[in-house]
């Protein structure tokens, strides 16, 4: 098999620690989605409604995680506004949806309107670096919240209700947006897509002067790369994946709401990405996981469930400070490299 | 023989202090060209007008025989342009060997920009040739930030040298190194002019003397005088302003 962890400099091999950390996530994803399809077994099996309707949530949510990991973990860009492209992805797919009951032109629309909107707000956002880009980001986002919160046509601070139950069309196999299993799976399906595009563009020479805008941006124009057109790339990458998550949401919830675009959404995907490792792709997915269901449980126990999740916030920045990943991944990079050796 | 890098005139002035003042030399090909000066006569500032880091406000790089007044330094390095720096201006949390591949990399096809990075097997080979040619072999799987000082000077070079430009700027390249560095260092530019034009500053004027074709001497930003090694070594203007008192 070929892969990018080990290359041959001078007939010699050398460890790649940037493709092996990626295969490492690989792993980690596929032990995600090998858990994922279990988990729609016994739900299906035991006619749960509930928590598979739950995990379809946490998957959402996740995939807003991952678009805050090709910022903060690759790129070195803190934004503080990625539920901009989130909300904007799930209003898109509401108003489609509204209209035509297609699962596809929901998601093509939400693409083509994040790729229009992402290019046009990263040259904004762009213009400034570090703490000044995470403030331009949160104002965007709020900006875009309070046009949405003050727009009848879209619901005003209601939201958009009733929105239909969608047809989800393969070909051989349609999936409807109300089976909890199925969606499930569908869900699951274009998170580990989003996920693994994000990878492979990560590992290409353009991913790496990503990886290189982090670990020393002035050195990067040195190298021939304009480093506003890298940052800017990233950005409207990060764009899509949010955008495109966002659009799962109305299909699962028939409703969308400005809360959707809110701080709050934005500062839990930051915080998702933090517990789940920062820079490793697939802690994002983890971690969406792990906090949507510590959300629902400790939620259901005591309405101060905030604390917690603050509290847990804390010990892992203290403690785990390469989040859940660092406890995993790099025991199986040991592996991998043995093994390419 | 036209040469690589021509400056005409060169100039900026930072609130009112003029840091270089119409500086004109010209760099040979595949020779050493070298800017000596007291600290503060604008050597560090040339480098950053040539390679693009500042905006001169009057004069002109010409590049390759053509006009690059003002480009970005991206821009620059497209068309020919390495530099290293003063200051250790690596990617620190990167290894080795990804240090080599990132700055290696634009020796690549652009359609293999989205390709997986294993495809890339000109930058490999390239990588390979730097290892060698710089005698990191038993460091390439380390972190570039937990090298020693002199490994790190050694890579800045390596990583101004892998995209093959036609001009490498190298600002200072033995600072803070042992004498056994230094020389060796000294041997290595030597080397590397037989395949590249190289524009130096360096401090150490016994490894100015003993490797360079040509010399142009700065003070205050102006050029005071440039020529061969020997001819600066006799001019006492020279030996005024840079040798000083001693």
């Amino acid at each position: 098999m070929h892969d990018g962890s080990v290359v041959q400099v001078k007939s010699r091999p050398v460890i790649d620690r940037l493709g092996i950390a990626m295969r490492a996530s690989h792993v980690l994803v596929v032990l995600f989605v090998i858990g994922g399809i279990v988990f729609a077994a016994i739900g299906t099996a035991m006619g749960d409604t509930f928590f598979l309707r739950l995990a379809t949530e946490a998957l959402i949510f996740a995939g807003l995680a991952l678009s805050v990991d090709i910022l903060l973990g690759y790129t070195g860009l803190l934004s503080l506004g990625q539920a901009l492209y989130f909300g904007l992805g799930a209003y898109v797919s509401a108003v489609v949806l509204k209209q035509i009951p297609s699962f596809w032109a929901a998601m093509a629309a939400v693409l083509l309107v994040s790729l229009v909107v992402g290019f046009a707000a990263g040259l904004i956002a762009n213009r400034v670096r570090g703490v000044y880009f995470a403030l331009v980001t949160f104002g965007l986002a709020q900006v875009v919240a309070k046009a949405i919160y003050n727009t009848r046509a879209l619901g005003a601070s209601d939201g958009l209700i009733g929105v239909p139950i969608v047809p989800v069309d393969f070909g051989v196999v349609t999936v409807m947006s109300n089976a909890p299993a199925g969606f499930f799976l569908v869900t699951l399906g274009v998170i580990v897509i989003l996920y693994a595009i994000s990878g492979y563009l990560l590992d290409t020479p353009f991913g790496r002067v990503l990886i290189a805008l982090r670990a020393n941006e002035r050195r990067v124009p040195f190298l021939g790369y304009s480093t506003r057109n890298a940052r800017l790339a990233a950005y409207v990458i990060a764009a899509v994946v949010a955008a495109l998550s966002g659009a799962l949401y109305p299909m699962l919830r028939g409703f969308v709401s400005p809360e959707l675009l809110f701080f709050s959404t934005s500062g839990n995907a930051v915080i998702t990405v933090v517990i789940g490792g920062v820079g490793t792709l697939a802690g994002a997915l983890y971690g969406g996981v792990i906090l949507t269901v510590l959300k629902s449980v400790v939620g259901s126990m005591t309405e101060n469930h905030l604390i917690v999740i603050g509290l847990l916030f804390m010990a892992v920045v203290i403690f785990l400070p390469k989040g859940l990943m660092g406890l995993a991944r790099p025991q199986i990079e040991r592996l991998l490299g043995r093994e390419a050796r | 023989m036209t040469p690589v890098l021509e400056v005409n005139n060169l100039g900026v002035a930072f609130g009112g202090i003029r840091a270089v003042d119409g500086v004109s030399f010209a760099a040979e090909p595949n020779a050493i060209t070298t800017i000596i000066g007291p600290n503060g006569a604008g050597k560090s500032t040339l480098f950053n007008l040539i390679s693009g880091l500042i905006r001169p406000n009057s004069g002109r790089v010409i590049l390759g025989g053509v006009d690059r007044t003002g480009a970005a330094p991206h821009l620059m390095q497209r068309a020919g342009l390495g530099r290293s720096f003063q200051i250790t201006n690596l990617f620190f949390e990167l290894t080795v060997f990804e240090n080599l591949r990132l700055a290696a990399q634009r020796l690549e096809p652009m359609r293999r920009f989205l390709l997986p990075t294993g495809k890339s097997d000109r930058a490999l080979a390239q990588v390979g040739t730097l290892i060698d040619r710089f005698g990191l072999h038993a460091k390439i799987g380390e972190l570039a930030g937990t090298l020693s000082h002199g490994e790190q000077r050694r890579l800045e070079i390596a990583v101004a040298l892998a995209a093959k430009p036609s001009i490498l700027l190298l600002d200072e390249p033995t600072q803070g190194m042992s004498h056994a560095d230094t020389a060796d260092t000294a041997n290595l530019i030597r080397d590397l002019a037989r395949n590249v034009t190289i524009l130096l500053i360096e401090h150490d004027i016994g490894v100015v003397m003993d490797i360079s074709d040509h010399i142009v001497v700065m003070h205050q930003g102006k050029k005071l005088t440039e020529g061969a090694p020997s001819v600066v070594r006799a001019d006492p203007a020279v030996k005024s302003a840079y040798f000083g008192h001693a």
